[in-house]
């Protein structure tokens, strides 16, 4: 008996705790009032999210800078957008495709070449 | 028969006149050890005018990277068909980029220069690193660019 009575008090007041904050701001409609809705408010406050601005002034199109002084990184997450380590061939966006890479490929008739000869490469 | 020799003797009429104009190039770069990633170099032709004339090599394959190749890209704008078929991987600091190709005769001794652009990742870009004209003397010769390339020449 005991227990169901504690069983009953403590579900009394966690449903008080609950619904006092609903049934304040449905009166303050009312009487202009906030009991309990004027301290959830109050931490509404703090509790603010910021959205993060969509410019980050990192320099993701400025992987190959040729000036530190001009194109250094301000953060320090060290991300870089059109760094892929992925091995595709994305071109962050540039509407250029890469060119064609030697050997399936003849090379551009502008008058350098042999008609008809392919470069040998090699690197040590 | 009597085609097949019309045919074969007019394919070698046709073929060696191109062959005689041409002449077998290794252009030989070695990079310094400048401690960085990869380097992207182009290697192109100016005339006696300074006007650009072609490509023979692009180091580097993505073309997002081209316009730190400055004079190259200015240039060509970036036009990726200059390069299509001999483009190949950069070229790693300390290593030997070594290319055999077959040359128009017209290029020596007319007042062509051969030059490098290069660019590496957050480093200096280098355009004109090499600056050299394309003349019968000055092959085997060796030469120094001014920040990535260790020594440069070219054989016939």
């Amino acid at each position: 008996m005991k227990k169901t009575l504690t069983l009953l008090a403590a579900t009394t007041a966690l449903c008080a705790g609950l619904s006092a904050p609903v049934w304040s701001t449905i009166r303050a409609d009312a009487s202009g009032e906030y009991p309990f809705a004027a301290m959830v408010e109050r931490g509404q406050d703090a509790l603010q999210v910021i959205l993060a601005s969509a410019r980050d002034d990192d320099d993701d199109h400025e992987y190959r800078s040729g000036s530190r002084e001009r194109y250094d990184d301000d953060d320090d997450d060290d991300d870089d957008d059109c760094e892929d380590e992925d091995g595709d061939d994305d071109d962050c966006g540039t509407k250029i495709g890469n060119a064609a890479p030697a050997g399936p490929v003849t090379p551009p008739n502008n008058g350098l070449f042999a008609p008809g000869t392919k470069p040998q490469v090699d690197v040590k | 028969m009597k085609s097949l020799l019309a045919s074969l003797a007019l394919s070698t009429a046709l073929t060696l006149p191109g062959l005689a104009m041409a002449r077998p190039v290794t252009l030989t770069t070695t990079l310094t050890n400048y401690g960085g990633p990869g380097a992207y170099l182009a290697l192109y032709v100016t005339d006696s005018t300074g006007a650009y004339a072609g490509s023979l090599w692009m180091a580097g394959g993505k073309s997002k990277y081209y316009k730190h190749l400055t004079d190259w890209h200015r240039a060509t704008g970036g036009n990726t068909s200059e390069i299509n078929g001999i483009t190949g991987a950069s070229v790693g600091a300390g290593r030997t980029l070594t290319i055999n190709l077959d040359l128009a005769d017209a290029l020596f001794d007319a007042g062509y220069t051969l030059h490098i652009d290069g660019a590496v990742e957050d480093y200096r870009d280098s355009p004109n690193e090499i600056k050299l004209p394309l003349t019968t003397d000055g092959a085997g010769k060796p030469v120094t660019g001014r920040r990535y390339v260790a020594s440069f020449q070219y054989d016939m």
